[in-house]
C-alpha cells in the first residue's frame, strides 16, 4: 500500500527515472554485447590507466570519481588514457561513454604505498604511575591522502628521559594501528614514535608528578604570626609536584578555624597564619594530609 | 435534490482523497532523507557511548543528505562544516568538475548500514564501515547518462568537532 502511495507521489520523476533506467538498461545491455568499455582492473591512485573501447566514431567520455568529474571528446576504438592526476583519489569511479546511446562501467582505484603516517597521541601531559593513560593511534596514508588499508607492521617506540626505550609492534588493521600504555614512574618528557618501513612520526608526552604524597610541615611563631612551610612536596614516586600546586594550611584554636591556601613554589609551600593563642596547624593538598603542629600562644 | 447531494458527496470524497494524497506525499518527502543504521557492538578498543552513537547517526545522515543536495545543485554550500580534510577536498573537486562540465548527479533512496570498527581510546576518532545502497543518477544537462542501483562499501573516518561529528575520510572500497 505504502509502495503504491509513494509511487503515486513520485509519479513524474518516477516515470522519468523508470523510463530512463529502462532505456539505459537497454543501452547498457546492447553496449555490454558490443563491449564498448573495458575499464582498468588494477588501477592505483596517482598512476595512469586506460579504458579500452570498441566501435568507431566520436563519442563523449564522462568520468565520475571520488574527487573528479570530467567530460571529454574521444574516438571510439582507441584506448582512452587517464592521467595519474585524474586518478588521485582511491575509490569507485564510473566511466560513461555516450555516442548516441550511453554505456558505462565502474572500477576501483586502490590507494598507493604508505607515504605518511598520521599519528595522534593522547594526552599531551600525563601524571606518572597511572594505568593505560597514554594512547596513540597511527593511520598510514599514501601520498594523495588515501587511507592505506592493506595490513602493515607499525612499530611504536616509547623513550622516557634517561631510560631505555620500549617497543610495541602492531599490525595495522582497517588502516589503523594503535597502542595504549601506562605512564612511567619518573616525571619528564616521554618520546613516542610510530614507524612504518622508512616512515616515522614522533610526539612527546610530558609526564608530570602525580598528586602530592606524605605532606610534612614545620612552623614557628614570628612577630607577625605563625610561619608555616612544607618540606619539599613530592608525589608518591618522589617526583616534585609542579609549582602552583595548592596546599591548604589549617589553624585550629578551640572552635576557631582559619584556612590559608598557598601555592607550591620551588617545591615548598609557605604561609603566615595570624593567630595569637595556642593553635594546632595542619596542611592538606589533594587527597594527602600532613602532620599536625602544636604551637603555643604568644607571650 | 438527490443529484445535488450526490455531487456534494463526490466533492467531499475527492477532497478527502486529495488531502490523503497530499498528506502521503508529505510523508514520503519526510522519508526521502537517507536511512542510516549503526551497529557499534564491534567497536574497539573503546565502547561507543549511546549519546555518541546518536550524534554519529544524526551527523552521518545529514552529511549524506547534503552530499546529494550539493552534487544535484553543484553548490558547495550544503557541504560547509560537515566535512574536513580529504573528504572535503575531494567532494569539492567533484563539484568543481561538475560545474565546469554541466554534469549533475543524484544519490537517491539511500540506505546506509554503518558498523563501527575502531573507536580510539581517547574518543577523538572513529572508523566506520558503511555498506551503502542508493540509486545513482548522472545527468548531463537534462539528459540522464547513467543510472544504477549501487551497493558501495565505504571506509569512513569521523572526528568530533565543536558541536558535531565531521567526516574526514570517505573512501569507497571493493570489499571490507
Amino acid at each position: 500500500m505504502s509502495w503504491s502511495i509513494n509511487t503515486a507521489c513520485r509519479l513524474p520523476s518516477a516515470h522519468a527515472t523508470l523510463v530512463s533506467a529502462l532505456l539505459l538498461g537497454v543501452a547498457f545491455g546492447a553496449s555490454a554485447q558490443e563491449s564498448q568499455l573495458r575499464v582498468p582492473s588494477n588501477a592505483v591512485a596517482g598512476q595512469a590507466a586506460s579504458i579500452a573501447t570498441t566501435g568507431s566514431g566520436s563519442a563523449t567520455l564522462y568520468l565520475n570519481g571520488p574527487s573528479i568529474s570530467l567530460k571529454r571528446d574521444v574516438q571510439l576504438g582507441q584506448d582512452l588514457d587517464l592521467t595519474g592526476k585524474e586518478l588521485l583519489a582511491a575509490g569507485r569511479y564510473i566511466a560513461v561513454i555516450c555516442a548516441g546511446s550511453c554505456s558505462s562501467a565502474g572500477f576501483f582505484v586502490a590507494p598507493g604505498k604508505p607515504a605518511s603516517l598520521t599519528f595522534v597521541v593522547h594526552p599531551s601531559r600525563a601524571p606518572v604511575g597511572v594505568n593505560d593513560v597514554i594512547s596513540g593511534v597511527a593511520f598510514p596514508f599514501d601520498q594523495f591522502h588515501n587511507l592505506v588499508l592493506t595490513r602493515a607492521p607499525v612499530q611504536f617506540q616509547l623513550t622516557p628521559k634517561n631510560s631505555a626505550p620500549t617497543s610495541h609492534n602492531v599490525q595495522s588493521r582497517d588502516g589503523v594501528a594503535w597502542f595504549r600504555t601506562s605512564s612511567g614512574k619518573s616525571a619528564g618528557p616521554l618520546q613516542v614514535s610510530a614507524s612504518l618501513n622508512d616512515l616515522s612520526a614522533r610526539r612527546v608526552v610530558q609526564q608530570v608528578a602525580s598528586d602530592p604524597c606524605n605532606l610534612r610541615i614545620k612552623g614557628q611563631r614570628t612577630a607577625k604570626g605563625i610561619l608555616v612551610e612544607t618540606e619539599p612536596v613530592r608525589d608518591c614516586s618522589g617526583n616534585p609536584v609542579p609549582d602552583g600546586t595548592i596546599v591548604t594550611f589549617t589553624a585550629k584554636n578551640g572552635h576557631d578555624v582559619s584556612f590559608v591556601d598557598a601555592p607550591v613554589k620551588q617545591d615548598v609551600a609557605r604561609a603566615t597564619l595570624l593567630a595569637s593563642g595556642p593553635v594546632v596547624v595542619s596542611a592538606a593538598s589533594g587527597v594527602a594530609s600532613g602532620n599536625e603542629l602544636r604551637i603555643g600562644g604568644k607571650e | 435534490m438527490g443529484d445535488r447531494q450526490l455531487t456534494r458527496d463526490a466533492w467531499n470524497l475527492s477532497g478527502t482523497v486529495l488531502l490523503y494524497f497530499l498528506f502521503s506525499c508529505a510523508l514520503f518527502a519526510a522519508d526521502s532523507s537517507p536511512h542510516v543504521t549503526l551497529d557499534a557492538n564491534k567497536a574497539n578498543p573503546r565502547a561507543v557511548e549511546p549519546l555518541t552513537q546518536r550524534a554519529i547517526l544524526r551527523d552521518y545522515k545529514f552529511a549524506w543528505g547534503n552530499i546529494d543536495s550539493a552534487l544535484a545543485s553543484n553548490s558547495h554550500v550544503p557541504l560547509n562544516g560537515l566535512f574536513a580534510g580529504s573528504a572535503n577536498d575531494w567532494l569539492k573537486g567533484v563539484l568543481d568538475g561538475q560545474r565546469q562540465t554541466g554534469v549533475t548527479s543524484r544519490y537517491l533512496n539511500q540506505n546506509h548500514k554503518l558498523e563501527a570498527v575502531f573507536y580510539a581510546p581517547a574518543g577523538d576518532v572513529i572508523e566506520l564501515h558503511d555498506t551503502a545502497e542508493y540509486d545513482l543518477e548522472i545527468h548531463d544537462g537534462g539528459k540522464a547518462i547513467h543510472s544504477e542501483h549501487a551497493t558501495v562499501r565505504y571506509v569512513v573516518l569521523m572526528t568530533p568537532a565543536a558541536d558535531r561529528w565531521i567526516i574526514r575520510q570517505l573512501q569507497a572500497v571493493p570489499q571490507f
